[in-house]
């Protein structure tokens, strides 16, 4: 399992688009960095947790495709044709797509490290600051749900119509259009611009409204029960993916 | 004719790469990048901001990709290696010149398909004072030119190194340099022109055939590199030197690359755009020129004949001098260095005359021997492209059917080193300008038609009294509003009529000259019965004399007419733009010192309150200005540079002016007028700030330094800036 692991990582990682993704997403970082973030949000500190997140937040429509271009490898009409073949591998389908899961979610993982090594590297060669403890909270709320979810909604939409994983891109765009409640305020990034300003303090500490919590929570369990309903879709060789899920 | 025969299977092998689609789309997508990320054009026009910026990053990101696509594809046979078998069977300076046409062609798609898909999106944003002729001039010279650049310079480094990763290295290099340490110099940078500005209101020409200038020199030299690189396209199994040898016994093909490489030198050498200044500003030789002894003015008069279509002038112009010297006596003239001066007679006899190398100013130096007569008339012919001095600012010396700016020298020669007779400096001047155009003086002088040809044309006359002068042309619109006491005569472009319309532009010339007339008292350089506002093609600032005064039209765009900082709205904003008349013109600040919010705008924005009060009442004017004021006040106290300016200090320069700036914006418009407003307050109400305002504005000027400082304002309310804290 671990050798298909490294493979499929191999396979996704190193790769030209896989380069050309993350060019872009660094560009796009450095362009957010020196025209949004130095500024600070909600009168705080560009290095603060609010402003940090409020960069995540811009990243998360590049990641977000990121992640769904990985799936692509996985649901394209190419990968479906060639599956009666690697799926004749001695291997359980289930654990084959756990490894290939594992692999996307990998490569989007590795992508928004890359980011926040951008932001580390930005603050420390700004303000010579480096206590990036105080990032990981606000990193992990508003970037674990949403690539898991990514994952799994991404996943069941390619496998049903792999046209779908395009037009499933277009949501973080979408939703930064739509002025959402400020439970859902991590979803398109207004919760780290407003909620400061409510605290009534000079640069707050990072907190998160239960109601926030229980919105990121809420989309993280909803991912891992996408991934689930896609493990347990999974056939045996020879079975139609497709025709199986449709059934159930 | 082989080449003929394969280039439709080329073209269409590249319109079948993948690749070639995405470059293709990628570069349709780039003009996108002008409109967020790359913005060399800084002016506010709407052509400079949606016009202007996306074609320039889209040629200079079309030009990359389409370079390196040319590599990509020029190593395709031998990254395959293929390259022997389709060597033997055809011939590689064969397939090189093949290529290069398919991706020229492909080049030419890309071009066409952009301007389709932007067509739309441009008019969209630019809007009412959108032209085909620009969008069209623009995206073909900013932004299609470039590409062929692209690919002539990567095929060329190709072709010299044969290798795909050094070529690529060489192309970004050379892209590089054009983005950086040529990005000042008007010939050099290939990729990205020097545009600062395109006008709105009137034509472009100057720019654009500036532009078309420095492409076509680089599109000889490229091709000219490029011929020669053709030329060591290896062949026959030798090296790059055996098979340049091999190329040239053809002698064509070398004398095509020189001829190339020639025209380009040519181009680049005698270009007639720029003149040779001395770009150090302090020196000012030509205004220590002693005065011609015993030579005094009488009157001069020229007759001006613009070519709109050619953007040339030619001109006659004839002097009076009485020469009491009784010797020859040397007359100094400042001419454009862009003209050449001819048929120079003294009292009908050709007499000598030279025309100095050196030039300062946007001058060169005639000087004419005058014989030692005592009553001499001087007569002479000019004619040329009028030059300009500043290569990163260009388009001041537009002319065209639309508009025209001759400013002293390239008016007509300008008389230095005589001094005035006891009328001063009579001047008559004639021009010939076609029928939509009128000709305004930049003085209290009136121009008036004289006749009407049969070409179309019309020249005007009009008489003024200087030794040199303004005069402005175009196709304007005259608004005669009669307030404060005289007649304003407000022109602008005939396509800003819209805007302005929807600006209320006349009600806010009105208003304001009112307003400032009966509170501040007159503007110095009204004549008492009428001002001319003249707004001018995007110049980069305004200036004034006696009976005119310049408005930039950049201040008058629909993007200005909007900032919510400036006013309540287009109206608003318009009003505050005028009111610069006496706060900034009329009344004169030195440079804004970053660490002071004192500036012309603390003063304008709040007369702009207060006409706004008198004309909406006083609950409008406080929710719009007040209000607005205060809470960008409150959000500049609690901003986090401001609290912690330390870690403002520890950023980069550039980054530390770009926040700084924008902090100093607040303050100039938002905190400085709430504290006039406190010291409205302090002193009393508004009739006596009013009273203090009115005297600092007709205080007596101290000629070295003619600046209203914030001391003056203070002392003027008797008050410290300690009584002005709004904390």
């Amino acid at each position: 399992m671990g050798k298909i692991f490294r493979y499929e990582c191999r396979r996704l990682l190193w790769n030209k688009f896989f380069i050309g993704l993350a060019v872009v997403l660094l560009l796009y970082g450095a362009f957010v960095l020196h025209a949004v973030t130095i500024l600070g949000v909600a009168h705080t500190a560009p290095f603060s947790p609010w402003s940090f997140g409020d960069y995540l937040s811009r990243m998360m429509p590049l990641l977000w495709i990121g992640m769904l271009f990985f799936l692509t490898f996985y649901t394209s009409p190419q990968a479906r044709r060639t599956a009666i073949l690697t799926d004749a591998a001695p291997m359980p389908p289930k654990q084959y797509v756990l490894v290939r899961c594992a692999a996307a979610l990998t490569g989007g993982v590795l992508l928004s490290l890359l980011c926040m090594a951008e932001a580390a590297v930005f603050y420390g060669r700004m303000f010579r600051w480096y206590s990036w403890g105080s990032l990981l909270l606000p990193a992990l709320v508003t970037l674990l749900p949403a690539l898991v979810f990514a994952l799994g909604s991404g996943w069941l939409l390619g496998r049903l119509r792999p046209w779908l994983v395009y037009v499933w891109m277009a949501v973080p765009f979408l939703l930064a259009a739509l002025s959402l409640p400020e439970a859902f305020g991590l979803w398109n990034g207004s919760f780290f611009t407003a909620h400061p300003l409510t605290l009534g303090v000079l640069d707050p500490d990072f907190v998160l409204p239960a109601a926030v919590l229980a919105a990121q929570l809420l989309l993280l369990i909803a991912g891992i029960l996408l991934l689930q309903i896609a493990f347990r879709a999974a056939v045996p060789p020879g079975g139609s993916i497709t025709r199986r899920a449709v059934r159930r | 004719m082989k080449t003929m025969r394969l280039f439709p299977l080329e073209l269409r092998r590249l319109l079948q790469s993948r690749l070639t689609w995405l470059i293709m789309a990628l570069t349709v997508l780039s003009p996108v990048l002008g409109l967020v990320l790359y913005k060399p054009a800084t002016s506010t026009t709407m052509l400079s901001m949606y016009l202007a910026n996306p074609a320039i990053a889209g040629g200079a990101a079309g030009a990359i990709l389409f370079g390196l696509l040319a590599i990509f594809e020029l190593d395709r046979a031998r990254r395959s290696r293929v390259d022997i078998l389709t060597d033997a069977v055809v011939s590689p300076l064969t397939t090189a010149l093949t290529r290069l046409l398919a991706l020229l062609t492909a080049a030419v798609l890309t071009a066409g398909l952009t301007m389709l898909v932007w067509l739309p999106i441009s008019a969209g944003l630019i809007g009412s004072v959108f032209t085909g002729v620009n969008f069209l001039l623009a995206y073909l010279l900013l932004m299609g030119l470039a590409l062929p650049l692209g690919i002539l310079a990567a095929a060329a480094a190709y072709q010299f190194t044969r290798r795909a990763d050094l070529s690529i290295v060489l192309f970004i290099a050379f892209c590089a340099l054009s983005l950086t340490v040529w990005s000042a110099e008007w010939q050099l940078c290939w990729l990205n022109p020097c545009v600062w500005a395109l006008s709105d209101d009137f034509s472009n020409f100057r720019v654009f055939r500036s532009v078309a200038w420095m492409r076509l020199t680089w599109l000889a030299a490229l091709a000219g590199v490029w011929t020669v690189s053709y030329l060591c396209i290896r062949q026959y199994g030798k090296g790059i030197f055996g098979s340049l040898a091999r190329s040239v016994r053809r002698i064509y093909r070398p004398a095509v690359a020189l001829a190339l490489l020639a025209c380009s030198g040519t181009a680049y050498a005698a270009q007639p755009f720029i003149d040779n200044s001395n770009p150090d500003l302090t020196v000012m030789s030509f205004y220590e020129i002693p005065y011609a002894e015993g030579v005094t003015f009488l009157s001069r008069s020229a007759q001006v004949f613009p070519d709109t279509d050619a953007g040339t002038v030619t001109g006659r112009a004839s002097y009076q001098f009485q020469n009491t010297s009784g010797q020859e006596q040397s007359i100094s003239f400042g001419i454009n260095p862009g003209y050449t001066i001819s048929n120079v007679q003294a009292n009908g006899t050709d007499v000598p005359f030279t025309v100095s190398d050196y030039q300062e100013y946007n001058e060169a130096l005639l000087e004419v021997t005058i014989p030692a007569e005592e009553e001499v008339e001087l007569t002479m012919e000019y004619s040329g492209f009028p030059q300009e001095s500043m290569p990163t600012m260009q388009g001041g010396k537009e002319l065209s059917s639309e508009y025209l700016c001759l400013e002293n020298s390239a008016l007509s020669p300008r008389v230095m080193n005589v001094m005035p007779g006891e009328a001063g400096y009579p001047t008559t001047i004639e021009i010939t300008l076609p029928a939509s155009m009128i000709a305004i003086p930049f003085s209290s002088s009136e121009a008036e038609v004289i006749s009407e040809n049969a070409d179309g044309t019309r020249t005007w006359r009009y008489e003024a009294n200087s030794a040199g002068g303004i005069l402005y042309a175009g196709d304007y619109i005259c608004e005669q509003i009669e307030a404060g006491g005289m007649t304003i005569e407000f022109y602008y472009g005939r396509k800003h009529q819209a805007v302005m319309a929807e600006a209320g532009a006349v009600d806010a010339v009105k208003a304001v000259v009112d307003y400032c007339t009966e509170h501040y008292g007159k503007l110095s350089y009204g004549t008492g019965d009428t001002l001319k506002l003249i707004q001018s093609r995007v110049a980069g600032g305004g200036y004034a004399v006696d009976g005119a005064s310049l408005l930039d039209e950049a201040d008058f765009t629909a993007a200005n007419l909007g900032d919510v900082q400036k006013g309540g709205g287009a109206g608003e904003v318009m009003i505050h733009e005028l009111v610069h008349q006496w706060w900034g013109l009329g009344n004169m600040f030195d440079t804004v010192d970053s660490t002071s919010p004192w500036s012309a705008e603390g003063l304008t924005v709040y007369t702009t309150y207060r006409i706004v009060k008198e004309l909406y009442g006083e609950d409008y004017a406080r929710e719009h200005y007040v209000d607005q004021w205060q809470q960008a006040v409150d959000d500049y106290y609690l901003n986090y540079y401001v609290r912690h300016p330390e870690y403002l200090e520890m950023l980069p320069e550039n980054e530390q002016l770009a926040i700084s700036n924008s902090l100093s914006q607040v303050r100039q418009y938002n905190e400085m007028p709430l504290k006039i407003l406190k010291a409205e307050q302090l002193v009393g109400g508004e009739e006596a700030m009013d009273q203090i305002l009115h005297d600092l504005f007709n205080r007596e000027l101290d000629p070295m330094y003619p600046y209203l400082t914030y001391q003056e304002f203070l002392d003027a309310c008797h008050l410290t800036e300690e009584d002005l804290n709004l904390g």
